[in-house]
């Protein structure tokens, strides 16, 4: 019992702070994590589209490029042993808001219950010139 | 229960935002432009000059809740020219040695009083 204590005591002044490393995403492209996770978030760095693979932009639209977005923000929660069920705020980044509602259709996909809070907004430009970048934010 | 942190070690707020709010767990920093807190005055200078500055205003204000560059756990990056990325970078990562934190990073349209770089940031306690 006091072993156990022990143990839990430790575990609770170990860093409360960690990073979360996944293959099924590309690799950061600066100086930052793929994810962190403390206090019972799991902050996901904004993903762009490119492919885990190639390291490159995947071809395509905007649906084709949410798909891998979000298939990337998928694969980083799996690592940190969660799912898009846990996201519970995200932030889209497009670079035309003429491709709203396409990326909505396919954005829908992935959260097809009590869908997270969001907030949507067009920026100037995107890294990699992509269309669209999108973080978030999950609880454990 | 939610604590605003005000410091001098950052720049006094341009408009109706505290400097940081400490929820206990977190603590979430309002987005820092490069604004020198001894004069409040804007720093002239290029993106590396302008980077520097922000981020010591985070270290500053985070330093006020008593905590380190060590504890963020997430930044939002808004730059003016995505063509400053790897110089933004280079800057950026002295101050997150290790295990940075996670990132957005965004082109946008225009920034407070004409700065070419805004970074906000959560903490973890």
């Amino acid at each position: 019992m006091r072993f156990a204590l022990l143990l839990l005591a430790m575990t609770a002044c170990a860093s409360p702070r960690r990073t979360i490393a996944s293959d099924g995403a590309p690799k950061a492209i600066g100086p930052y994590s793929q994810a962190v996770e403390a206090g019972g978030f799991v902050f996901l760095s904004g993903q762009i589209a490119l492919d885990p693979v190639t390291g490159k932009v995947v071809e395509g639209d905007i649906k084709a490029q949410t798909e891998r977005v979000l298939k990337n923000l998928q694969a980083v929660l799996e690592a940190a042993g969660l799912t898009m069920a846990d996201v519970a705020k995200v932030t889209v980044y497009l670079t035309d808001l003429g491709d709203f509602a396409a990326m909505n259709e396919v954005y829908a996909t992935f959260f097809t219950k009590d869908p997270p809070a969001r907030a949507t907004v067009q920026v100037a430009a995107l890294p990699k010139a992509v269309r669209i970048e999108i973080d978030a934010i999950a609880a454990r | 229960m939610k604590k605003p942190i005000s410091t001098d070690k950052g720049p006094k707020a341009i408009g109706p935002y505290s400097q940081a709010i400490d929820t206990g767990a977190l603590v979430f920093v309002s987005g820092q432009v490069p604004i020198d807190p001894a004069t409040q005055q804007f720093v002239a200078g290029d993106i590396k000059l302008q980077t520097a500055r922000v981020l010591n205003n985070v270290k500053g204000i985070l330093e006020a809740a008593g905590l380190t560059m060590d504890h963020v756990v997430k930044c939002g990056v808004f730059l003016t020219d995505l063509g400053e990325f790897g110089a933004m970078n280079e800057v950026y990562a002295t101050f997150f040695t290790k295990d940075p934190p996670a990132r957005a990073t965004v082109q946008v349209a225009a920034l407070p009083k004409g700065v070419r770089i805004e970074i906000d940031a959560i903490a973890a306690r």
